[in-house]
């Protein structure tokens, strides 16, 4: 199956930050054994977008590590990921970083006067003249006046949207059923603007080619930040928090009226208790943790895959106490929450500690490591050998192997700041129980308790003692070669997936 | 532990008890008696089996005391497992001076504080063992560690312990 996120505005990216993590903890199956292959695609007109180049980072370096892995692992990462790249609205506007620029009002004067007076009626002076080089500052109309330019037919042909609207095209000519799910808020600036229009855009090109078996839809994020401060006199037309449930209503309006021409399913998502984020027009001095809310907004694919049993258009969610959420309220807990339980502590158990015991085996001849680990022999040859392989074994000093070591490290330790930052990132008086941020960070200690890395009732029903790094090492070393289908760096990563929860 | 490793660790211990209390004094009686003087009747009862009964009691103490050590370590890492390494040296080293001063008390120095004679007639308060035999001795109290301390410790040594042993890589390291 084919599934294509696109990530609109800043909120968008740190979705697909969330949706590449969940795809990693192989939480996109839909039921069969193949996993889904995930496209992504952003739309940022803000270049510098620390967010942006967060969510780029994750996918480049499980894209990376997937590349080394290859099909050397059974378990781990599976899911395939491409990443079509971001793509600015103001992109083919030829260098116009403003609105006035974009609508040049000389040529609308000379060609329709009715439109100047009305862009001089809709937009105030400052908006006509902020520059959008960091985004849409807030505003949806900006955002709505500079999308709705875009002719998706004519970006088909050429630019950054043509792989990925043809990988779509040839997706559901093989008789596939590609689901398109876009990812944004409706209270800031980029999303509120990008996604319903994007969406529509979809809709009426898929319409146009005949391709009505593809899906789109949409997880839409209600206000869930507020600001901490404001901007300066100084800092021009910026976000501002007292505007977000102003911005939502008017698009919650907008969906209720024409959403069914945009999306074949929503998903509405917020928080009335908010995270506090420092104030930033965006930019690079963005740099908004995660929050659960991207994780439950990426579980709305998810949840699209489910067999279209379940009718209705927009999908809501609660929880069960007012001031916690306890895996119990996450939605298809018991699946997502083994998932993401074994992502941690595999990440945990990985960057903490068979990573550093990888790098100490570089130190020491193979032997004497191997007095202290034996399950070290189990994937690696036992000789220690750099050139050669015995029994299939590589050696642990290969530098194919120290590659996708690091490149699992890269990629774990994206994974791991994730995680740590959506535990941490709650919102004053409200509590998560469902990971210990303490635990969720590299450090050089050698981990070895992992009971206590994941709370409630996602956490492995094994006694404290008994589920530790050291357990997962004697039982690795039990394994027969037949249980170890892949060697190297490769199958240790995935017969340490396996054991993790 | 591994069930294998319990049957190993079973097995060690009775090979252990049937040399310690039959095999090697068959061998002192029939194959060294040469070495160990003209009274193997005194020699093999209140010398050899005392003083090899003390060496295998503190071998079995030291074993479970690993055994049990072992078992509920938490090592984070292969550095902690090693770590382990210089206190089975230690041991072993302590068992191996352990039992040649069995021999030396058994032989001399028991007699000596009773102020008797283990060998009625011959003139002196200690049994007169001949150069080969305390060479013998010194050799098979370290054959006696080596059966009932490094056997099975290399087999029986559980969870990520199991290569800690010397000699266990080498024997057992293969897949």
């Amino acid at each position: 199956m084919s599934l294509f996120a696109i990530g609109v505005g800043g909120s968008g990216a740190k979705c697909l930050e969330a949706l590449c993590h969940l795809h990693a903890c192989g939480l996109l199956q839909n039921g069969s054994d193949q996993p889904p292959r995930l496209g992504t695609f952003l739309v940022e007109p803000d270049q510098q977008s620390t967010l942006r180049a967060r969510a780029q980072t994750a996918m480049d370096r499980y894209d990376k590590m997937r590349s080394l892995l290859g099909n050397k692992a059974e378990h781990f990462a599976r899911g395939e990921l491409r990443n079509y790249g971001t793509w600015s609205p103001l992109s083919n506007a030829s260098g116009a970083i403003s609105l006035d620029q974009v609508f040049p009002k000389a040529v609308l004067r000379t060609q329709a006067s009715g439109l100047a007076a009305l862009f001089d009626c809709l937009f105030p002076p400052e908006e006509q003249s902020a520059e959008l080089d960091v985004g849409f500052r807030g505003r949806p109309p900006i955002g709505s006046a500079v999308m709705s330019r875009i002719s998706l037919a004519s970006e088909a042909q050429t630019g950054q949207w043509q792989q990925m609207l043809s990988d779509i095209q040839a997706a559901a000519g093989a008789g596939d059923t590609p689901i398109i799910h876009l990812f944004g808020s409706v209270f800031g600036g980029t999303g509120a603007s990008g996604v319903p229009t994007l969406g529509q855009m979809l809709k009426t090109w898929l319409a146009e080619l005949g391709l009505t078996r593809v899906r789109v839809n949409a997880s839409l994020l209600l206000p869930y930040f507020d600001f901490e401060g404001q901007g300066q006199e100084g800092t021009g037309v910026h976000a501002e928090a007292r505007n977000f449930q102003l911005n939502t209503d008017a698009a919650l309006q907008y969906l209720r009226s024409s959403g069914t021409s945009c999306f074949d399913h929503v998903y509405l998502i917020g928080s009335d208790i908010k995270a506090r984020y420092g104030f930033s027009i965006g930019g690079r001095s963005q740099s908004n943790a995660a929050h659960l809310v991207e994780l439950l907004a990426g579980l709305g694919l998810r949840h699209s895959l489910q067999p279209a049993s379940q009718p209705g258009y927009a999908y809501v969610l609660s929880r069960a106490t007012a001031n916690q959420i306890s895996w119990n309220d996450i939605p298809d807990h018991e699946i997502v929450g083994e998932g993401l339980s074994r992502g941690a502590r595999f990440a945990v158990a990985w960057l903490n500690n068979f990573s550093l015991e990888l790098d100490a085996a570089q130190k020491l001849s193979m032997g004497s490591f191997l007095s202290g680990a034996p399950w070290a022999r189990q994937f690696f040859q036992p000789s220690g050998k750099a050139t050669g392989t015995q029994g299939g074994r590589p050696s642990i000093r290969s530098t194919e192997e120290l590659n996708l070591k690091s490149a699992i490290d890269a990629y774990v330790e994206t994974l791991l700041q994730w995680l740590n930052q959506f535990s941490s990132n709650t919102g004053s008086g409200f509590n998560q129980e469902l990971f210990t941020q303490s635990l969720l960070q590299r450090n050089p200690n050698y981990d070895n308790a992992l009971d206590r890395v994941v709370k409630g009732s996602a956490r492995p029903t094994r006694e404290e003692r008994q589920d530790m790094v050291e357990d997962i090492k004697v039982q690795m070393d039990k394994l027969t070669p037949e249980d170890i289908p892949h060697n190297g760096v490769a199958g240790l990563a995935d017969t340490l997936w396996t054991l993790s929860f | 532990m591994r069930s294998t490793q319990y049957i190993w660790l079973g097995l060690t211990v009775l090979i252990g008890i049937l040399w310690v209390f039959i095999i090697q004094n068959w061998i002192f009686l029939n194959l060294f008696s040469a070495l160990l003087g003209q009274n193997l009747n005194v020699f093999l009862p209140q010398i050899s089996s005392p003083s090899f009964t003390i060496l295998w009691i503190s071998c079995t103490i030291a074993l479970l005391f690993w055994i049990f050590t072992t078992l509920n370590g938490k090592p984070r890492n292969a550095a902690e497992v090693k770590s382990m390494q210089p206190r089975w040296w230690i041991s072993t080293i302590l068992l191996v001076l352990l039992g040649w001063l069995s021999q030396l008390f058994f032989t001399v120095l028991i007699w000596q504080i009773q102020s008797a004679s283990p060998v009625e007639g011959s003139g002196v308060n200690y049994y007169p063992l001949p150069a080969g035999g305390w060479l013998l001795v010194m050799v098979f109290v370290v054959l006696n560690v080596l059966l009932l301390f490094w056997l099975p410790t290399l087999l029986a040594s559980p969870r990520t312990y199991r290569f800690v042993v010397p000699g266990a890589v080498r024997l057992l390291g293969g897949r």
